[in-house]
Protein backbone atom coordinates (compact mmCIF):
# COMPACT_ATOMS: atom_id res chain seq x y z
CA UNK A 1 0.00 0.00 0.00
CA UNK A 2 2.73 2.36 1.01
CA UNK A 3 4.68 1.63 -2.15
CA UNK A 4 1.67 2.37 -4.34
CA UNK A 5 0.70 5.65 -2.60
CA UNK A 6 4.14 7.23 -2.70
CA UNK A 7 4.25 7.88 -6.47
CA UNK A 8 0.80 9.48 -6.28
CA UNK A 9 1.80 11.96 -3.56
CA UNK A 10 4.99 13.17 -5.15
CA UNK A 11 3.43 15.14 -8.03
CA UNK A 12 0.84 16.66 -5.66
CA UNK A 13 3.57 18.08 -3.45
CA UNK A 14 5.36 19.46 -6.48
CA UNK A 15 2.18 21.15 -7.64
CA UNK A 16 1.67 22.65 -4.19
CA UNK A 17 5.21 23.94 -4.18
CA UNK A 18 4.73 25.33 -7.66
CA UNK A 19 1.61 27.19 -6.54
CA UNK A 20 3.46 28.63 -3.60
CA UNK A 21 6.58 29.67 -5.49
CA UNK A 22 4.94 30.75 -8.75
CA UNK A 23 4.06 34.34 -7.66
CA UNK A 24 7.61 35.46 -6.71
CA UNK A 25 9.17 33.68 -9.69
CA UNK A 26 6.51 35.18 -11.96
CA UNK A 27 7.18 38.65 -10.52
CA UNK A 28 10.89 38.32 -11.23
CA UNK A 29 10.23 37.13 -14.80
CA UNK A 30 7.75 39.94 -15.48
CA UNK A 31 10.19 42.52 -14.14
CA UNK A 32 12.98 41.02 -16.25
CA UNK A 33 10.88 41.19 -19.43
CA UNK A 34 9.79 44.77 -18.62
CA UNK A 35 13.41 45.77 -18.02
CA UNK A 36 14.44 44.29 -21.38
CA UNK A 37 11.95 46.43 -23.33
CA UNK A 38 13.96 49.38 -24.67
CA UNK A 39 12.90 52.86 -23.58
CA UNK A 40 12.21 53.79 -27.22
CA UNK A 41 9.47 51.16 -27.50
CA UNK A 42 7.72 52.27 -24.32
CA UNK A 43 4.89 54.83 -24.47
CA UNK A 44 6.28 58.37 -24.27
CA UNK A 45 3.80 59.19 -21.50
CA UNK A 46 5.48 56.59 -19.30
CA UNK A 47 8.10 58.67 -17.55
CA UNK A 48 9.55 58.21 -14.11
CA UNK A 49 10.78 61.81 -13.90
CA UNK A 50 8.56 64.01 -11.75
CA UNK A 51 6.80 66.77 -13.71
CA UNK A 52 7.10 69.00 -10.64
CA UNK A 53 10.55 70.53 -11.08
CA UNK A 54 10.51 72.71 -7.96
CA UNK A 55 13.00 70.61 -6.02
CA UNK A 56 15.18 70.05 -9.07
CA UNK A 57 15.30 73.81 -9.61
CA UNK A 58 16.18 74.36 -5.95
CA UNK A 59 19.11 71.95 -6.12
CA UNK A 60 20.34 73.37 -9.42
CA UNK A 61 20.04 76.91 -8.10
CA UNK A 62 22.14 76.08 -5.02
CA UNK A 63 24.85 74.50 -7.18
CA UNK A 64 24.74 77.34 -9.71
CA UNK A 65 25.08 79.87 -6.90
CA UNK A 66 28.40 78.49 -5.70
CA UNK A 67 31.46 80.72 -6.09
CA UNK A 68 34.19 79.64 -8.48
CA UNK A 69 36.53 76.92 -7.14
CA UNK A 70 34.21 76.48 -4.19
CA UNK A 71 34.86 73.91 -1.49
CA UNK A 72 32.08 71.37 -1.15
CA UNK A 73 31.91 68.77 1.59
CA UNK A 74 30.12 65.57 0.63
CA UNK A 75 28.88 63.81 3.77
CA UNK A 76 28.65 60.37 2.25
CA UNK A 77 26.62 58.07 4.51
CA UNK A 78 24.06 56.11 2.48
CA UNK A 79 22.97 52.58 3.38
CA UNK A 80 24.24 49.63 1.38
CA UNK A 81 20.65 48.49 1.02
CA UNK A 82 19.10 51.66 -0.34
CA UNK A 83 22.01 53.24 -2.21
CA UNK A 84 21.01 51.79 -5.63
CA UNK A 85 17.87 53.94 -5.48
CA UNK A 86 19.82 57.19 -5.21
CA UNK A 87 23.03 56.18 -7.00
CA UNK A 88 22.17 57.85 -10.31
CA UNK A 89 21.03 61.01 -8.50
CA UNK A 90 24.20 61.20 -6.41
CA UNK A 91 26.35 60.87 -9.53
CA UNK A 92 24.33 63.56 -11.25
CA UNK A 93 24.88 65.86 -8.26
CA UNK A 94 28.63 65.17 -8.35
CA UNK A 95 28.65 65.86 -12.11
CA UNK A 96 26.70 69.07 -11.56
CA UNK A 97 29.12 70.23 -8.86
CA UNK A 98 32.27 69.43 -10.83
CA UNK A 99 30.90 71.07 -13.96
CA UNK A 100 30.57 74.24 -11.85
CA UNK A 101 34.22 73.92 -10.81
CA UNK A 102 33.56 72.75 -7.28
CA UNK A 103 36.29 70.98 -5.33
CA UNK A 104 34.95 67.97 -3.46
CA UNK A 105 35.90 66.55 -0.09
CA UNK A 106 34.36 63.23 0.94
CA UNK A 107 33.80 62.31 4.59
CA UNK A 108 31.85 59.40 6.07
CA UNK A 109 30.57 58.84 9.58
CA UNK A 110 29.29 55.29 9.08
CA UNK A 111 31.15 52.17 7.96
CA UNK A 112 28.68 51.47 5.15
CA UNK A 113 28.99 55.03 3.95
CA UNK A 114 32.76 54.77 3.95
CA UNK A 115 32.66 51.60 1.83
CA UNK A 116 30.39 53.27 -0.73
CA UNK A 117 32.37 56.52 -0.69
CA UNK A 118 35.57 54.59 -1.44
CA UNK A 119 33.82 52.89 -4.37
CA UNK A 120 32.53 56.21 -5.77
CA UNK A 121 35.91 57.95 -5.39
CA UNK A 122 37.49 54.99 -7.18
CA UNK A 123 34.87 55.28 -9.94
CA UNK A 124 35.56 59.00 -10.40
CA UNK A 125 39.27 58.22 -10.66
CA UNK A 126 38.66 55.50 -13.26
CA UNK A 127 36.46 57.83 -15.27
CA UNK A 128 39.25 60.40 -15.35
CA UNK A 129 41.65 57.73 -16.61
CA UNK A 130 39.15 56.88 -19.36
CA UNK A 131 39.27 60.44 -20.65
CA UNK A 132 36.68 62.17 -18.51
CA UNK A 133 37.24 65.19 -16.34
CA UNK A 134 38.95 64.57 -13.03
CA UNK A 135 37.43 66.61 -10.25
CA UNK A 136 39.72 67.96 -7.56
CA UNK A 137 38.99 65.65 -4.65
CA UNK A 138 40.01 65.10 -1.06
CA UNK A 139 39.28 61.80 0.65
CA UNK A 140 38.85 62.65 4.33
CA UNK A 141 37.85 59.08 5.07
CA UNK A 142 35.95 57.63 8.00
CA UNK A 143 35.27 59.76 11.07
CA UNK A 144 34.38 57.78 14.18
CA UNK A 145 31.97 58.75 16.95
CA UNK A 146 28.73 59.13 14.95
CA UNK A 147 27.01 62.35 16.14
CA UNK A 148 29.86 63.17 18.53
CA UNK A 149 32.25 62.81 15.58
CA UNK A 150 30.03 65.12 13.58
CA UNK A 151 30.28 67.76 16.30
CA UNK A 152 34.06 67.33 16.47
CA UNK A 153 34.25 67.76 12.69
CA UNK A 154 32.69 71.21 13.03
CA UNK A 155 36.04 72.46 14.33
CA UNK A 156 38.42 69.94 12.75
CA UNK A 157 37.65 67.61 9.89
CA UNK A 158 40.86 67.22 7.90
CA UNK A 159 43.10 64.44 9.27
CA UNK A 160 46.73 65.28 10.02
CA UNK A 161 47.89 62.79 7.41
CA UNK A 162 45.95 64.50 4.59
CA UNK A 163 48.04 66.45 2.13
CA UNK A 164 47.53 68.28 -1.14
CA UNK A 165 46.18 71.59 -2.33
CA UNK A 166 42.62 70.88 -1.28
CA UNK A 167 43.59 69.79 2.24
CA UNK A 168 45.67 72.94 2.61
CA UNK A 169 42.81 75.08 1.32
CA UNK A 170 40.49 73.64 3.97
CA UNK A 171 43.12 74.11 6.69
CA UNK A 172 43.65 77.71 5.57
CA UNK A 173 39.97 78.39 6.14
CA UNK A 174 39.99 76.93 9.66
CA UNK A 175 40.09 73.18 9.05
CA UNK A 176 36.50 72.46 10.10
CA UNK A 177 33.17 72.10 8.33
CA UNK A 178 32.92 75.89 8.37
CA UNK A 179 35.66 75.98 5.73
CA UNK A 180 33.26 74.70 3.09
CA UNK A 181 30.88 76.68 0.91
CA UNK A 182 28.30 73.90 0.78
CA UNK A 183 27.56 70.59 2.47
CA UNK A 184 25.96 67.86 0.37
CA UNK A 185 24.57 65.08 2.57
CA UNK A 186 24.11 61.72 0.86
CA UNK A 187 21.74 60.34 3.40
CA UNK A 188 20.94 56.92 4.76
CA UNK A 189 19.06 55.59 7.72
CA UNK A 190 21.90 55.53 10.26
CA UNK A 191 23.40 58.99 10.23
CA UNK A 192 21.79 61.17 7.65
CA UNK A 193 20.59 64.64 6.86
CA UNK A 194 18.60 64.89 10.11
CA UNK A 195 21.78 64.41 12.17
CA UNK A 196 23.57 67.03 10.05
CA UNK A 197 20.72 69.50 10.50
CA UNK A 198 20.54 68.87 14.25
CA UNK A 199 24.26 68.83 15.03
CA UNK A 200 25.90 71.04 12.41
CA UNK A 201 23.04 73.43 11.57
CA UNK A 202 22.83 75.17 14.98
CA UNK A 203 26.63 75.40 15.25
CA UNK A 204 27.22 76.65 11.71
CA UNK A 205 23.98 78.34 10.61
CA UNK A 206 25.63 80.09 7.67
CA UNK A 207 26.70 76.88 5.89
CA UNK A 208 24.06 75.86 3.34
CA UNK A 209 23.13 72.19 3.39
CA UNK A 210 21.48 70.11 0.69
CA UNK A 211 20.56 66.44 0.81
CA UNK A 212 19.99 63.43 -1.42
CA UNK A 213 18.05 60.68 0.33
CA UNK A 214 16.11 57.51 -0.47
CA UNK A 215 12.34 57.73 -0.72
CA UNK A 216 11.61 56.35 2.74
CA UNK A 217 13.33 59.37 4.32
CA UNK A 218 11.16 61.89 2.48
CA UNK A 219 8.58 62.32 5.31
CA UNK A 220 11.38 62.83 7.83
CA UNK A 221 13.34 65.39 5.80
CA UNK A 222 10.63 67.39 4.04
CA UNK A 223 9.95 69.63 7.11
CA UNK A 224 13.62 70.69 7.13
CA UNK A 225 13.32 71.81 3.52
CA UNK A 226 10.18 73.81 4.31
CA UNK A 227 11.83 75.50 7.29
CA UNK A 228 14.92 76.37 5.23
CA UNK A 229 17.29 74.23 7.30
CA UNK A 230 17.94 72.31 4.09
CA UNK A 231 18.37 74.49 1.01
CA UNK A 232 17.48 71.66 -1.38
CA UNK A 233 16.34 68.07 -1.10
CA UNK A 234 16.02 65.23 -3.60
CA UNK A 235 14.29 62.46 -1.71
CA UNK A 236 12.22 60.47 -4.14
CA UNK A 237 13.14 58.35 -7.11
CA UNK A 238 11.06 60.57 -9.41
CA UNK A 239 12.84 63.76 -8.29
CA UNK A 240 16.18 62.01 -8.70
CA UNK A 241 15.39 60.94 -12.26
CA UNK A 242 14.13 64.43 -13.12
CA UNK A 243 17.32 65.96 -11.74
CA UNK A 244 19.59 63.47 -13.56
CA UNK A 245 17.81 64.37 -16.82
CA UNK A 246 18.51 68.07 -16.25
CA UNK A 247 22.21 67.73 -15.56
CA UNK A 248 24.36 67.39 -18.66
CA UNK A 249 26.54 64.28 -18.72
CA UNK A 250 30.25 65.03 -18.45
CA UNK A 251 32.68 62.58 -20.08
CA UNK A 252 31.68 58.94 -19.94
CA UNK A 253 27.95 58.17 -19.99
CA UNK A 254 26.28 58.08 -16.61
CA UNK A 255 24.95 54.78 -15.34
CA UNK A 256 21.63 53.37 -16.39
CA UNK A 257 18.69 54.88 -14.52
CA UNK A 258 15.95 52.73 -13.03
CA UNK A 259 13.40 52.22 -15.84
CA UNK A 260 9.78 53.30 -15.51
CA UNK A 261 7.94 50.26 -16.94
CA UNK A 262 9.10 47.66 -14.37
CA UNK A 263 8.40 50.15 -11.57
CA UNK A 264 4.86 50.65 -12.86
CA UNK A 265 4.29 46.91 -13.19
CA UNK A 266 5.69 46.29 -9.72
CA UNK A 267 3.43 48.95 -8.20
CA UNK A 268 0.39 47.50 -9.99
CA UNK A 269 1.23 44.01 -8.73
CA UNK A 270 1.63 45.35 -5.19
CA UNK A 271 -1.72 47.14 -5.43
CA UNK A 272 -3.35 44.00 -6.83
CA UNK A 273 -1.93 41.95 -3.99
CA UNK A 274 -3.27 44.48 -1.49
CA UNK A 275 -6.74 44.30 -3.04
CA UNK A 276 -6.70 40.47 -2.94
CA UNK A 277 -5.75 40.49 0.75
CA UNK A 278 -8.46 43.04 1.58
CA UNK A 279 -11.04 41.01 -0.34
CA UNK A 280 -9.98 37.81 1.41
CA UNK A 281 -10.21 39.55 4.76
CA UNK A 282 -13.62 40.96 3.92
CA UNK A 283 -14.97 37.57 2.88
CA UNK A 284 -13.29 35.77 5.78
CA UNK A 285 -11.23 33.52 3.51
CA UNK A 286 -7.89 34.49 5.01
CA UNK A 287 -5.76 31.50 5.97
CA UNK A 288 -4.61 30.84 9.54
CA UNK A 289 -1.07 31.98 8.65
CA UNK A 290 -2.34 35.40 7.61
CA UNK A 291 -4.39 35.76 10.79
CA UNK A 292 -1.17 35.20 12.74
CA UNK A 293 0.49 37.97 10.78
CA UNK A 294 2.02 35.94 7.95
CA UNK A 295 0.68 37.07 4.59
CA UNK A 296 2.17 34.27 2.45
CA UNK B 1 26.18 49.73 -15.73
CA UNK B 2 26.32 50.44 -12.01
CA UNK B 3 29.85 51.74 -12.54
CA UNK B 4 31.15 50.24 -9.33
CA UNK B 5 33.30 47.65 -11.11
CA UNK B 6 36.23 48.40 -13.42
CA UNK B 7 36.33 46.97 -16.94
CA UNK B 8 39.35 44.76 -16.16
CA UNK B 9 39.62 41.22 -14.83
CA UNK B 10 38.83 42.19 -11.24
CA UNK B 11 35.71 44.00 -12.45
CA UNK B 12 34.57 40.94 -14.40
CA UNK B 13 35.22 38.75 -11.37
CA UNK B 14 33.32 41.20 -9.16
CA UNK B 15 30.35 41.23 -11.54
CA UNK B 16 30.24 37.41 -11.62
CA UNK B 17 30.47 37.13 -7.85
CA UNK B 18 27.75 39.78 -7.47
CA UNK B 19 25.49 38.04 -9.98
CA UNK B 20 25.92 34.59 -8.45
CA UNK B 21 25.32 35.92 -4.94
CA UNK B 22 22.19 37.76 -6.14
CA UNK B 23 20.79 34.54 -7.62
CA UNK B 24 21.77 32.66 -4.47
CA UNK B 25 19.86 35.18 -2.32
CA UNK B 26 16.84 34.85 -4.59
CA UNK B 27 16.88 31.08 -4.00
CA UNK B 28 14.98 31.99 -0.81
CA UNK B 29 11.82 32.60 -2.85
CA UNK B 30 11.73 28.90 -3.80
CA UNK B 31 12.22 27.82 -0.20
CA UNK B 32 16.01 27.27 -0.26
CA UNK B 33 16.90 28.46 3.20
CA UNK B 34 20.29 26.82 3.66
CA UNK B 35 22.01 28.86 0.96
CA UNK B 36 20.26 32.01 2.15
CA UNK B 37 21.42 31.40 5.73
CA UNK B 38 24.99 30.83 4.55
CA UNK B 39 24.88 34.14 2.68
CA UNK B 40 23.59 35.88 5.80
CA UNK B 41 26.61 34.51 7.66
CA UNK B 42 28.84 35.68 4.81
CA UNK B 43 27.37 39.20 4.98
CA UNK B 44 27.69 39.34 8.76
CA UNK B 45 31.26 38.05 8.60
CA UNK B 46 32.28 40.46 5.86
CA UNK B 47 30.67 43.40 7.65
CA UNK B 48 32.37 42.52 10.94
CA UNK B 49 35.72 42.07 9.25
CA UNK B 50 35.33 45.36 7.39
CA UNK B 51 34.36 47.16 10.60
CA UNK B 52 37.37 45.75 12.43
CA UNK B 53 39.68 46.75 9.59
CA UNK B 54 38.15 50.22 9.44
CA UNK B 55 38.48 50.69 13.19
CA UNK B 56 42.12 49.61 13.17
CA UNK B 57 43.25 51.43 10.01
CA UNK B 58 41.26 54.66 10.19
CA UNK B 59 40.68 55.15 13.93
CA UNK B 60 42.98 53.27 16.28
CA UNK B 61 46.28 53.62 14.41
CA UNK B 62 46.04 57.27 13.23
CA UNK B 63 44.17 58.67 16.24
CA UNK B 64 45.51 56.60 19.14
CA UNK B 65 48.62 54.56 18.37
CA UNK B 66 50.52 57.11 16.28
CA UNK B 67 49.93 60.13 18.62
CA UNK B 68 50.84 58.02 21.68
CA UNK B 69 53.92 56.59 20.00
CA UNK B 70 55.23 59.88 18.63
CA UNK B 71 54.29 62.34 21.37
CA UNK B 72 52.86 60.73 24.52
CA UNK B 73 53.64 63.73 26.76
CA UNK B 74 51.39 66.09 24.82
CA UNK B 75 48.55 63.57 24.56
CA UNK B 76 47.70 62.70 28.18
CA UNK B 77 43.96 62.48 27.45
CA UNK B 78 44.58 59.68 24.98
CA UNK B 79 46.12 57.59 27.76
CA UNK B 80 43.01 58.16 29.86
CA UNK B 81 40.84 57.21 26.89
CA UNK B 82 42.89 54.06 26.36
CA UNK B 83 42.46 53.04 30.01
CA UNK B 84 38.70 53.76 29.78
CA UNK B 85 38.41 51.61 26.64
CA UNK B 86 40.27 48.73 28.32
CA UNK B 87 38.00 48.96 31.37
CA UNK B 88 34.86 49.06 29.22
CA UNK B 89 36.14 46.11 27.17
CA UNK B 90 36.66 44.09 30.35
CA UNK B 91 33.29 45.11 31.79
CA UNK B 92 32.10 41.54 32.24
CA UNK B 93 34.61 40.57 34.93
CA UNK B 94 35.50 43.92 36.50
CA UNK B 95 33.56 45.30 39.51
CA UNK B 96 30.49 47.25 38.45
CA UNK B 97 31.52 50.31 40.46
CA UNK B 98 34.67 50.63 38.40
CA UNK B 99 32.95 50.23 35.03
CA UNK B 100 29.84 52.30 35.75
CA UNK B 101 31.41 55.80 35.59
CA UNK B 102 33.00 55.14 32.19
CA UNK B 103 29.92 53.44 30.78
CA UNK B 104 27.76 56.24 32.16
CA UNK B 105 29.98 58.85 30.56
CA UNK B 106 29.77 57.18 27.14
CA UNK B 107 26.01 56.60 27.28
CA UNK B 108 25.30 60.02 28.80
CA UNK B 109 27.40 61.88 26.27
CA UNK B 110 25.75 60.05 23.34
CA UNK B 111 22.27 60.74 24.73
CA UNK B 112 23.12 64.38 25.37
CA UNK B 113 24.29 64.87 21.78
CA UNK B 114 21.13 63.26 20.41
CA UNK B 115 18.71 65.03 22.75
CA UNK B 116 20.39 68.42 22.54
CA UNK B 117 20.48 68.21 18.74
CA UNK B 118 16.84 67.16 18.56
CA UNK B 119 15.72 70.12 20.68
CA UNK B 120 17.96 72.80 19.17
CA UNK B 121 17.98 71.48 15.61
CA UNK B 122 14.47 70.09 15.17
CA UNK B 123 11.88 70.95 17.83
CA UNK B 124 12.59 74.67 18.24
CA UNK B 125 13.21 75.55 14.55
CA UNK B 126 10.19 73.53 13.45
CA UNK B 127 7.96 75.19 16.04
CA UNK B 128 9.24 78.61 15.05
CA UNK B 129 8.71 77.85 11.37
CA UNK B 130 5.16 76.64 11.99
CA UNK B 131 4.30 79.71 14.09
CA UNK B 132 5.76 82.24 11.65
CA UNK B 133 4.30 80.60 8.57
CA UNK B 134 0.81 80.20 10.05
CA UNK B 135 0.70 83.77 11.33
CA UNK B 136 0.16 84.93 7.72
CA UNK B 137 -3.39 83.51 7.78
CA UNK B 138 -5.26 82.02 4.79
CA UNK B 139 -4.37 78.51 3.64
CA UNK B 140 -1.32 78.47 5.92
CA UNK B 141 -3.53 79.04 8.97
CA UNK B 142 -5.94 76.27 8.00
CA UNK B 143 -2.99 74.00 7.33
CA UNK B 144 -1.51 74.78 10.73
CA UNK B 145 -4.79 74.23 12.56
CA UNK B 146 -5.22 70.87 10.84
CA UNK B 147 -1.69 69.89 11.84
CA UNK B 148 -2.43 70.93 15.43
CA UNK B 149 -5.66 68.90 15.58
CA UNK B 150 -3.98 65.82 14.08
CA UNK B 151 -1.06 66.12 16.51
CA UNK B 152 -3.37 66.35 19.52
CA UNK B 153 -5.49 63.39 18.34
CA UNK B 154 -2.39 61.22 17.76
CA UNK B 155 -0.96 62.19 21.15
CA UNK B 156 -4.30 61.21 22.75
CA UNK B 157 -3.92 57.79 21.14
CA UNK B 158 -0.79 57.27 23.22
CA UNK B 159 -2.56 58.04 26.52
CA UNK B 160 -2.36 55.02 28.75
CA UNK B 161 -3.70 54.50 32.26
CA UNK B 162 -6.11 56.65 34.22
CA UNK B 163 -9.73 57.43 33.53
CA UNK B 164 -10.66 58.40 29.99
CA UNK B 165 -13.93 60.13 29.28
CA UNK B 166 -16.20 59.23 26.37
CA UNK B 167 -15.00 62.13 24.25
CA UNK B 168 -11.33 61.50 24.98
CA UNK B 169 -11.79 57.81 24.20
CA UNK B 170 -13.34 58.58 20.81
CA UNK B 171 -10.64 61.11 20.05
CA UNK B 172 -8.00 58.50 20.93
CA UNK B 173 -9.61 56.03 18.49
CA UNK B 174 -9.52 58.65 15.72
CA UNK B 175 -5.91 59.40 16.65
CA UNK B 176 -5.03 55.72 16.39
CA UNK B 177 -6.53 55.52 12.91
CA UNK B 178 -4.66 58.65 11.88
CA UNK B 179 -1.51 56.99 13.16
CA UNK B 180 -2.28 53.86 11.15
CA UNK B 181 -2.84 56.05 8.07
CA UNK B 182 0.52 57.76 8.58
CA UNK B 183 2.33 54.47 9.02
CA UNK B 184 0.57 53.13 5.94
CA UNK B 185 1.79 56.09 3.90
CA UNK B 186 5.31 55.47 5.21
CA UNK B 187 5.07 51.82 4.14
CA UNK B 188 4.00 53.04 0.71
CA UNK B 189 7.25 55.00 0.51
CA UNK B 190 9.12 51.90 1.68
CA UNK B 191 7.48 49.84 -1.05
CA UNK B 192 8.73 52.24 -3.73
CA UNK B 193 12.23 52.03 -2.30
CA UNK B 194 12.27 48.24 -2.14
CA UNK B 195 10.78 47.91 -5.61
CA UNK B 196 13.46 50.24 -6.99
CA UNK B 197 16.11 48.03 -5.40
CA UNK B 198 14.60 44.88 -6.94
CA UNK B 199 14.39 46.48 -10.39
CA UNK B 200 18.00 47.64 -10.02
CA UNK B 201 19.11 44.09 -9.22
CA UNK B 202 17.20 42.73 -12.22
CA UNK B 203 18.88 45.40 -14.34
CA UNK B 204 22.28 44.44 -12.93
CA UNK B 205 21.80 40.79 -13.92
CA UNK B 206 20.47 41.60 -17.40
CA UNK B 207 22.82 44.50 -18.14
CA UNK B 208 26.08 44.23 -16.23
CA UNK B 209 26.22 40.45 -16.10
CA UNK B 210 24.48 39.15 -19.23
CA UNK B 211 24.96 42.27 -21.35
CA UNK B 212 21.39 42.15 -22.69
CA UNK B 213 20.69 45.84 -22.05
CA UNK B 214 22.92 48.87 -22.35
Amino acid sequence: MAASSAPEEAPRITRLELRRYAPPIGLLLVLAVATLIPAGLQPPELRLASPDRARVDQMRAVVAGLPSSSLVLVGFDPDLGTYPEIRATVRAVLDDLTSHGARLAFASFTAEGRALAAAEIDRLGRRAEAGGTRPEMLDIGFISGAEAGLVRAVSSIVPNSASGALAEAVRARGGGIGAFDLVVVVSGGDLGARSWVEQVGPRLPSIPMVAVAPTFLEPELAPYLRSGQLKALLATLREGVAYAEEVPVAGAPRDRAIPALPMLIGMLIALGWLVVIIMQRATGRLGPGAREGRLA
Amino acid sequence: MNGLFAADLTGTLGTWVGALLTIAVWSYVVGERTVFRLLQYLLAGLATGYLALLAIREVLIPRLVVPLATDPVHNPLLLVALVACVILGAAAWLPQRLVAPFAGLVVGASAAFALGGAVVGTVLPQMADALLERADGGVGLADGLLALVITILVLLAFLRGGQRGRLTGRAAVIGRWLLVGGIGAWFGFLLVTRLALLVDRVGFLLGDWLGLIR
